[in-house]
C-alpha cells in the first residue's frame, strides 16, 4: 500500500455549480489504485454530485478530472472501465433480475452474467420475480452484483447502505469486499455515516460545505494527527507548531486535535492516538464551527 | 440495445398491435361491403342516367365505422402521448438513465436506438391505419369528391405519417426536457393539435397558388374530381362584393358553400331572387355580376400530401435535434 500506487482517479480544483448553487468547490483529491475508499461528509456535502462527475453522468463547471487515466465522458470505452451504483439504486422496476443481467449482457462487451446468477441464488434472490416486488436489500444485492458483472476497474457507490437494515447493510459490505478481495479493483463508497465503512476503508475522502476536508490513506491520516488533553490554558504556542483542526475548551481541560509537524513538546499535554471517528468529526466539527459532541458516532445526524 | 428497447416496450407494442388488428379487420369487412354497394350502385344509376345526382341518394357504410375512421385523426396524438412522452422522461423519473448510460453503450447510441425505433415504429403504426382508411374511403372519395377537405386530408395518404414522426419526437422532445412523463405527456397534447390547427388552417391553402375560376350564374361550371375551395365570392363591375361574414347576417345567396349577402346586389334584381334563379341569375349576369371561386384543383391531391408530410417530417428531424442535444449536453 506505497502512496505510489498509480492514481485511479486524479482531481484538480474540481468545481460543479448548479445555477447558483455551488455542490463542488475546488476539489483537489487523489485515490491510488486499489484502495477501498469512503467519501464520507454530511448529507448535502457534494457526495453524490462528486460521484456522478467521476462516473461522467454530470460534467464538471471547471477544474480537471482524470479517472482510469482518462476524462470521464459517455463513451464505452471508458465507460466499460467504471461501475456505477446510484443512491436510490435504480432498476427497471418491472423486468426481473433475470432480464437485467440480459440486459447487461447486450449492452456491455464485457460481462459475466454467471456471478450474477451465483450470487443471487446464494442470497436466495428469485431471478424470475420483476425487481419492483424485491426487499431493498435484494435489490442492492441485485445492483452490486449487476454492477460488478461488468468486471470494472473502479467502483463509484453512492450511499449503498443508506436504506438497508443492518442484516442487509452487512451482507452488502461483505458481498463488497468479497469482490475487492479477488481483483483488480478500487472503489469509492459514500456515506453519511462513518460507522457504515470504518471497517472495510483504508482511504478516506472528507467532504463538508461542497469542499475538501481530507484525503488521504486511514493509516496515514491516523498517524499525522494527534489527541492532546490538558488544562485549560493558552495553546498559542502549539498552534503555532502545529496545525489546529479542533478544540474543546471546557473550564478545566481542553482537548486538541492536531495535525503534528514533528514531535509535541508541552509537558501540559497528554497525547493520545486518534481515532478515525475521532478525526472526521474532528474536521466536521470544524466545518460546522461548533465542538462536535465526541460520544456521537453519527457525523450529519441520523437520516 | 435493440433487445433493451424491445423488452422495456413490448407491451405497448402488443397493445398496438392488437388495436391495430381489430381495426383492420373492421375495416376491412366494412370497405368490402362499401365498395360493392357503391359498384352495385353505379351499375344500377348508369342503367337509369342518373349517376349525375348519385352523390344526393346513396349513403355509403354505417355512421359507426363513418365516426371511427374520422376518430382516426386522434391517432398520432396518442402515439405522441404514450409512446413519445414516457421514452426518456420515464428513465429520468425513476433514474434508470444513470442505470443505462453507465453501461457499456454510449449515451448517443442509447438515444439514437431508442428514438430510431419510436420513430420507426410511429411511422409504421401511423402509416398503416391511414393506408387502412385511405383503402376503405375510396368509394367515398370517388362518390363524394371530399378527400382534399381538412376531414379526410388529414386522415388519409401520407400526411398522418407525418403527423405520427411529428408527434412522437414532439414527445421525445418534451420528456427530454421536462423529464417528467406526464407534464411531458400534455405538452404533447396541447404543441401538438396547436401547430396542426396552425398549419391546417393558415398554410396548407397556400402551398401553391390557388387557382381562380370565373364563371357564369347562366353556366356555372366547377372544377371537376375533389378540387378543394379555397375561397368564393361575386364579382361586379365595381370590384368583388363582399361576402356575408364581412358585410353582417340578412339574406345571402351561397356560391359553392361561400355565402355572399343579398344587401350588397344591385336592388333591382335583389327583388326578383325570392321568384327563383330563372329571373334572378340573368338579372345578375346583365348587370356584369358574374360568381368566381379560388381553389386548388384535385389534380394537386398528392403534392399537398407530400409538402404537408414533409413539414411535418422536417419539424420531427428539428425536435429529434433538440432532444440529442439536449440529452447528450445535460447531466444525467
Amino acid at each position: 500500500m506505497a502512496s505510489s500506487d498509480p492514481a485511479v482517479i486524479q482531481t484538480r480544483a474540481l468545481s460543479k455549480r448548479y445555477r447558483k448553487v455551488a455542490a463542488l468547490t475546488d476539489c483537489t483529491i487523489i485515490v491510488p489504485e486499489g484502495r477501498i475508499s469512503a467519501l464520507i461528509g454530511p448529507n448535502g456535502a457534494g457526495k453524490t454530485t462528486l460521484l456522478r462527475l467521476l462516473a461522467g453522468l454530470a460534467r464538471p463547471t471547471g477544474g480537471d478530472i482524470a479517472v482510469l487515466g482518462t476524462r470521464p465522458g459517455q463513451d464505452p470505452a471508458f465507460l466499460a472501465g467504471i461501475g456505477f451504483l446510484a443512491q436510490e439504486i435504480p432498476l427497471y422496476r418491472r423486468m426481473s433480475a433475470a432480464d437485467h443481467i440480459r440486459i447487461g449482457a447486450h449492452l456491455n462487451a464485457r460481462w459475466d452474467g454467471t456471478s450474477v446468477r451465483q450470487r443471487l441464488e446464494s442470497l436466495g434472490i428469485p431471478l424470475g420475480q420483476a425487481v419492483g416486488t424485491l426487499s431493498g436489500g435484494q435489490r442492492a444485492q441485485l445492483a452490486l452484483a449487476l454492477t460488478l458483472a461488468k468486471r470494472p476497474r473502479l467502483l463509484l457507490l453512492d450511499e449503498p447502505v443508506a436504506a438497508l437494515d443492518p442484516l442487509a447493510r452487512r451482507q452488502f459490505l461483505a458481498h463488497l469486499a468479497e469482490a475487492v478481495a479477488g481483483g483488480d479493483l478500487s472503489v469509492v463508497l459514500s456515506s453519511h455515516l462513518l460507522a457504515d465503512l470504518e471497517r472495510i476503508c483504508d482511504h478516506l475522502v472528507l467532504l463538508a460545505g461542497s469542499r475538501v476536508q481530507l484525503c488521504g490513506d486511514v493509516d496515514a491520516l491516523l498517524a499525522e494527527h494527534q489527541i492532546l488533553v490538558g488544562p485549560r490554558k493558552d495553546t498559542t504556542a502549539i498552534e503555532r507548531d502545529h496545525t489546529l483542526v479542533h478544540a474543546v475548551r471546557t473550564p478545566r481541560q481542553t482537548t486538541l486535535l492536531i495535525r503534528r509537524n514533528g514531535p509535541v513538546v508541552d509537558p501540559a499535554f497528554e497525547t493520545a492516538d486518534v481515532s478515525l471517528e475521532e478525526l472526521v468529526l474532528g474536521y466536521m466539527g470544524q466545518h460546522a464551527g461548533g465542538p462536535a459532541p465526541a460520544h456521537q458516532s453519527a457525523i450529519g445526524g441520523d437520516q | 440495445m435493440t433487445w433493451l428497447v424491445w423488452r422495456q416496450h413490448r407491451n405497448q407494442a402488443y397493445i398496438a398491435a392488437a388495436v391495430l388488428a381489430a381495426l383492420a379487420v373492421l375495416l376491412l369487412v366494412s370497405g368490402r361491403q362499401m365498395a360493392s354497394q357503391y359498384q352495385s350502385a353505379r351499375a344500377s344509376c348508369a342503367a337509369s342516367h342518373t349517376c349525375s345526382n348519385l352523390a344526393n341518394t346513396l349513403s355509403l357504410g354505417t355512421p359507426a365505422v363513418s365516426l371511427l375512421v374520422t376518430l382516426t385523426v386522434v391517432v398520432p396524438c396518442l402515439l405522441g402521448v404514450f409512446w413519445g412522452g414516457p421514452l426518456v422522461a420515464r428513465e429520468f423519473e425513476t433514474g434508470t438513465s444513470q442505470f443505462a448510460w453507465t453501461q457499456g453503450v454510449s449515451r448517443s447510441r442509447w438515444l439514437a436506438v431508442k428514438i430510431g425505433w419510436a420513430l420507426l415504429a410511429a411511422a409504421a403504426w401511423g402509416g398503416a391505419v391511414s393506408a387502412l382508411v385511405t383503402w376503405w374511403s375510396s368509394p367515398v372519395n370517388a362518390l363524394r369528391h371530399q378527400n382534399f377537405r381538412a376531414a379526410q386530408f388529414d386522415i388519409q395518404g401520407v400526411v398522418p405519417v407525418g403527423y405520427a414522426l411529428f408527434a412522437v419526437a414532439l414527445g421525445i422532445a418534451a420528456g427530454a426536457l421536462l423529464r417528467r412523463t406526464l407534464p411531458a405527456m400534455a405538452i404533447t397534447v396541447g404543441v401538438f393539435t396547436f401547430v396542426r390547427l396552425v398549419i391546417g388552417q393558415d398554410f396548407r391553402s397556400h402551398y401553391l397558388t390557388a387557382l381562380t375560376k370565373t364563371f357564369s350564374f347562366l353556366h356555372p361550371a366547377f372544377p371537376q374530381g375533389s378540387y378543394w375551395l379555397v375561397s368564393g365570392g361575386v364579382v361586379g363591375p365595381g370590384g368583388q362584393v363582399p361576402s356575408a361574414s364581412q358585410a353582417g347576417g340578412g339574406p345571402h345567396l351561397s356560391i359553392d358553400g361561400v355565402p355572399i349577402s343579398m344587401s350588397n346586389l344591385p336592388a333591382a334584381c335583389r327583388t326578383l331572387a325570392f321568384q327563383g334563379p330563372f329571373k334572378f341569375f340573368p338579372c345578375l349576369t346583365a348587370r356584369g355580376y358574374h360568381p368566381f371561386i379560388t381553389y386548388q384543383p384535385a389534380s394537386r391531391y398528392w403534392a399537398f400530401q407530400g409538402i404537408e408530410a414533409g413539414i411535418f417530417v422536417l419539424i420531427a428531424a428539428a425536435l429529434v435535434a433538440v432532444t440529442a442535444i439536449v440529452v447528450l449536453r445535460r447531466d444525467a
